[in-house]
């Protein structure tokens, strides 16, 4: 019997993160998605690199790259998880989704599923161009420590993500909200600064965001440390992600019940 | 034991009026309704714009929380027994939003039929089985966003029938649809009842409560003001008879003079193209015609009629047409 139910809510869990993607599919076309996929990356990346180069030394190039190639899991985990959340009032599915029997944790984690997939895709992506353009030498990282922090940093955004989906539910103005968090992320999170040379109060803002230890991880990794050097360093940006994704959780449970008493359901 | 058992259900609004001086105000929308329907029965609530009826159905499908009285479907209560309910009913709200527009018919079943448990080898077979009998079997590769209005409304039949639920909701099936669509949804309704499903419809039509309904509550400001099959309720209007005349350009303080008339109950106007049909609702019969005619004196007539009343009638005098 529980076995049955753990089968079936698993089946929630794919089958809506198949249909998020299907969706976002559809609405970008295969070779629109193809093309982001493969040249969203890169822009950024090739305005920070050049900029930092230019003021820093082409020496520091690596440092750029990789910011900016984990920034990729802050996009489709912001973005892409608000999105596909805050998706189901814009179609005025909510009254269909809050009245199934469905367990809401099941369907809330399997929208944010496909879009930590379409991060560490955006990630590795990042990281080729580099090695393309900017030839930076990957040969010192152990792949399976740098694989992992990819997919911690792209759980912990997708953490973010889900509040943020949340917050779509409730607000008109998320892609205000997303692209100010977006923005935070890209200073605080050491992308594209030396977090040691920011003032006091900044770092402890990067100490409470997801990605900043993914990051620091990541060039860590790359310079040649090993898995257990950086170990903690993950399993705190992994603690942080679930922070986030619980918090994210409670609100969804929360506008749920509000909703239905207030009334406010289909609301805009 | 009644499928539904609804006892004195309530629901108030809270909305804020005015942008710098915000008020509360406090709208009652459903001020305490009873009834209940037999397994098997198709119930009609009647009622105009804002009478209360999607109101009443939220609560009874769970998306809403009564702030006052009880509801129990198949002897469960809808507040506190609310999860067990949901897999047992199946709805539709009136109108077009409610789907994945990205996503095809296909698609869009398959994710509300893992919302609803169903097992995957059911839905298999559950899934072409429906579009079928919504009529969508050819177009359920494409994507809901090209589809008509009435496509959508047919595949929220179709998604409401995905789990197979004993008891149904169906707010305002038809809205929006052309008189041959909503003639086939009328129908699919009726099938529906011969698998002895329990239903509750609700409309703003007459005729489409008189045809598909076993009993009828008329529902006007919140509260129920009949509740009956549709021929008792025309029954309750047999003292009534109906004269209809066409009648060219009438105006405004005509139909007011004739209102204050003694046997005149009611009196409404359709506007027909070039002239407009005067309807009557008057104890009198044909007697009133003289005098009626009298009161019109000077103005172009066309055919002057008497009839029966008929369900729209009744529902007019319930609910005292404006
Ligand atoms: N979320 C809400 N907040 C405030 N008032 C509401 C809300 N929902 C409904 N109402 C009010 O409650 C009353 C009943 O509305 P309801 O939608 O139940 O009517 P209805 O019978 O379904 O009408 P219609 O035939 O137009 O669909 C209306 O006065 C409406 O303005
Ligand atoms: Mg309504």
């Amino acid at each position: 019997m529980i076995m049955e139910k753990l089968k079936l809510n698993i089946k929630i869990f794919f089958e809506g993160a198949y249909l998020s993607y299907v969706g976002l599919f559809r609405w970008l076309s295969p070779s629109t998605y193809l093309a982001t996929l493969i040249f969203s990356p890169l822009t950024q990346m090739l305005f920070f690199v050049l900029i930092g180069t230019y003021a820093q030394g082409t020496d520091k190039a690596y440092f750029y790259v990789i910011g900016n190639a984990l920034m990729n899991a802050a996009m489709s985990g912001i973005y892409g998880v608000t999105m596909s959340i805050g998706g189901d009032r814009w179609d005025g599915t909510l009254p269909y989704l809050f009245g199934a029997p469905a367990n809401r944790m099941t369907v809330f984690l399997g929208r944010a599923f496909m879009h930590i997939l379409n991060g560490m895709i955006g990630v590795l992506t990042g990281l080729l161009w580099g090695w393309l353009l900017f030839h930076i030498d990957y040969s010192a990282a152990n792949p399976w420590a740098l694989l992992l922090t990819i997919l911690v940093t792209t759980f912990s955004t997708s953490g973010l993500g889900l509040l943020m989906g949340c917050i779509g539910l409730i607000t008109r103005n998320v892609m205000f909200v997303n692209n100010t968090v977006y923005f935070v992320l890209l200073v605080f999170s050491g992308a594209n600064l030396d977090l040691a040379t920011l003032p006091s109060w900044m770092r402890i803002v990067s100490n409470y965001l997801p990605l900043t230890r993914g990051i620091a991880s990541a060039r860590l990794i790359i310079a040649g440390h090993s898995l257990t050097e950086v170990l903690p360093l993950l399993i705190e940006e992994f603690g942080i992600g679930l922070f986030f994704a619980l918090l994210g959780y409670s609100l969804f449970r929360w506008f749920e019940i509000t909703a239905k008493k207030r009334g406010t359901l289909e609301v805009f | 034991m009644s499928a539904i058992e609804v006892i004195n259900l309530q629901r108030e609004f809270q909305t804020t009026i005015g942008v710098f001086n915000r008020k509360k105000k406090i709208v009652p929308a459903v001020k305490g309704i009873s009834f209940e329907i037999a397994g098997g029965e198709l119930f009609g609530l009647l009622g105009p714009n804002g009478a209360g009826k999607t109101t009443s159905v939220k609560m009874l499908t769970t998306l809403l929380i009564p702030t006052g009285g009880t509801a129990k479907i198949l002897g469960l209560d809808i507040v506190n027994d609310a999860e067990a309910v949901r897999p047992r009913i199946g709805f539709i709200f009136g109108g077009e939003r409610g789907l994945y527009w990205r996503l095809n018919a296909t698609d869009n079943l398959r994710y509300f039929a893992s919302l609803y448990y169903l097992d995957p080898a059911v839905s298999k077979k559950r899934i072409p089985y429906l579009l079928e009998m919504v009529g969508l079997t050819d177009r359920a590769d494409e994507k809901v966003e090209g589809y008509s209005r009435g496509m959508r409304q047919r595949l929220h039949i179709a998604r409401a029938l995905l789990h197979d639920p004993e008891v149904l909701f169906l707010d305002e099936p038809t809205m929006g649809l052309d008189p041959v669509g909503a003639r086939e949804l009328r129908q699919t309704v009726r099938n529906l009842q011969d698998e002895k499903k329990t239903i509750l419809l609700t409309t703003h039509y007459m005729f489409e409560a008189d045809a598909l309904c076993q009993r009828v509550a008329v529902i006007n400001k919140g509260e129920i003001v009949a509740m009956d099959t549709p021929s008792k309720l025309k029954d309750s209007v047999n003292d009534l008879s109906v004269v209809e005349i066409e009648v060219f350009g009438i105006p405004p303080e005509t139909v007011e003079k004739i209102k204050t008339l003694s046997m005149v109950e009611n009196v409404s106007v359709e506007d027909r193209d070039q002239l407009q049909l005067l309807l009557v609702h008057t104890s009198k019969g044909a007697e009133a015609i003289p005098l009626l005619i009298s009161e019109l004196n000077g103005l172009k007539l066309g055919k002057v009629t008497t009839r029966e009343p008929t369900l729209e009638d009744a529902y007019v005098r319930l609910v005292g047409g404006e």
